[in-house]
């Protein structure tokens, strides 16, 4: 008789649940707006005295819009993805999406879809954030995950990658003549060619292919890996790479179990010599 | 001095110079246990060393210099030479550090053997020359790693552009030091 009654329970919550399904599906409209939409989440009030005001990339996917003006999505943003809820009011064409409302940086997005771009502005709840309000213009990208993809070879100045965003203040003593004078620059880190050449994704990685390259190198081979399966980077020092890259399309944040064997592998050779980089590159010892 | 030993203990596989070396450690059967050869017994060489070049204990404490110095020798030409010798055939950097690192094993163990010759002989002049040179190799263990602070800090180069540069550095200057200063003491 238990058993009996659990068959029965089972049945009448599947039955309910395939029903709901069918009438959400039945009720889907606008499908061709699904998916994600991607592009630059430009700052537009912040406060002055944060020293970096950054641009970032945004994804806003959309999961499903209902006829009675539900929609459900999710955003992804410097490796937060949230979960969005929200309207669509179809006199106006106007989509208000919340985030949960649990996370210091949660708020509320407001867009219109306006032919092949989703226009629109995002308010942070919390008024004390760096960045209190965002805008941007998206347009919609497919999630392929091509093992083939590098970063692009072709850049404007000087025509290497640098990470900008951990500098070191350095003083230079020059003489000229009989005067001497010194001078303070901003060093930066400078990867090699190796980023725009080694592909982690399609290679087994040797160790001889590793010695010679830089910690910056193998931080940013090893980062290519996750961007290829659109990993949201958290750190503005990865996002300042992959943010700009055209193909790049962040849709999780956690990417772990997508890896393929020979990237898992790859990935803990290149932290074994990002390791040995940090701990003895220039340091007294080998 | 001592913590460039004291990294390598406990055993492990995988820490500092040997994160880099896991090609050699997994695929040459011998290069780990040579490996910790080296790197236990060059503590020992430096700290035996070190008493040798003092007149004071020279004179004083004959038997002092007498021992560690046969401590020194047994060390450097049973293991950390021989061990030195087959690492350098590894060595990263490709041939230009491999060419170093085993010339300089082979010429370390040479003037070694040359200068323990010498004195069962009671050549004291030819000793003390040949163990001038000898400790003046042992101590590129220390002026290679210095070197390498140096080069790094005012080029910024890579990694193994780096090594094999010290791994030159590291000795040859030393050599030149020692001649130096040997051709003045006994001109």
């Amino acid at each position: 008789m238990k058993q009996l009654t659990i068959v029965a329970l089972v049945l009448v919550l599947f039955g309910c649940k395939s029903k709901n399904n069918e009438n959400d599906i039945a009720n889907q409209i606008h499908k061709e707006w699904y998916g994600n939409w991607v592009g630059d989440f430009d700052a537009e009030e912040y406060k002055q005295e944060s020293d970096y005001v950054s641009r970032t990339k945004v994804n806003i996917r959309i999961i499903s819009i209902n006829k009675n003006g539900t929609v459900i999505g999710q955003s992804i943003v410097a490796g937060n993805k949230r979960a969005l809820k929200g309207s669509f009011d179809e006199g106006s064409d106007k989509f208000i999406l919340k985030e949960p409302g649990n996370n210091k940086y949660d708020g509320v997005f407001e867009f219109v879809i306006i032919g092949d771009s989703l226009v629109g502005s995002w308010v942070a709840n919390n008024k004390n954030l760096d960045v209190v309000k965002r805008s941007f213009r998206l347009v919609q990208k497919q999630f392929v995950y091509n093992k083939m993809l590098m970063l692009p070879t072709n850049l404007d100045e000087g025509g290497s990658y640098v990470d900008y965003t951990k500098g070191v203040d350095t003083t230079f003593t020059e003489n000229e003549d009989d005067s001497t004078y010194t001078y303070t620059e901003r060093m930066y880190r400078v990867a090699t060619d190796a980023v725009k050449t080694i592909n982690a994704s399609t290679k087994e990685l040797k160790e001889a292919d590793l010695k010679n390259l830089k910690k910056l190198d193998l931080e940013i081979i090893r980062n290519t890996i996750y961007a290829r399966h659109g990993f949201t980077f958290g750190k503005k020092s990865v996002r300042q790479f992959f943010d700009f890259v055209e193909w790049y399309v962040p849709i999780s944040d956690n990417v772990e179990s997508q890896l393929t064997p020979l990237e898992v592998k790859n990935i803990a050779l290149l932290k074994r010599f990002e390791k040995y980089a940090e701990d003895n590159y220039d340091t007294f010892g080998r | 001095m001592i913590r460039l030993t004291l990294q390598y203990v406990p055993f492990s596989s995988e820490v500092a110079f040997l994160r880099i070396k896991q090609t050699e450690v997994l695929m040459v059967r011998w290069y780990l246990p040579i490996f910790y050869v080296h790197v236990y017994s060059s503590i020992f060489v430096l700290l035996a060393g070190f008493t040798q070049f003092s007149t004071a204990i020279l004179k004083t404490y004959k038997s002092l210099h007498r021992n560690a110095g046969k401590l020194y020798a047994i060390v450097v030409l049973l293991f950390a030479a021989p061990s030195g010798i087959f690492m350098g055939c590894y060595a990263n950097g490709a041939w230009h550090s491999k060419v170093s690192f085993v010339g300089l094993g082979i010429i370390w163990w040479l003037f070694t053997g040359k200068a323990m010759l010498a004195i069962w002989r009671r050549q004291f002049i030819v000793h003390e020359k040949m163990m001038v040179r000898s400790f003046t190799l042992a101590l590129s263990a220390i002026t290679l790693r210095a070197w390498k602070v140096i080069i790094v800090y005012s080029f910024d180069t890579a990694p193994m552009d780096t090594y094999q540069i010290i791994a030159w550095l590291g000795w040859v200057p030393n050599l030149l030091i020692a001649e130096y200063y040997l051709h003045r003491k006994f001109k």
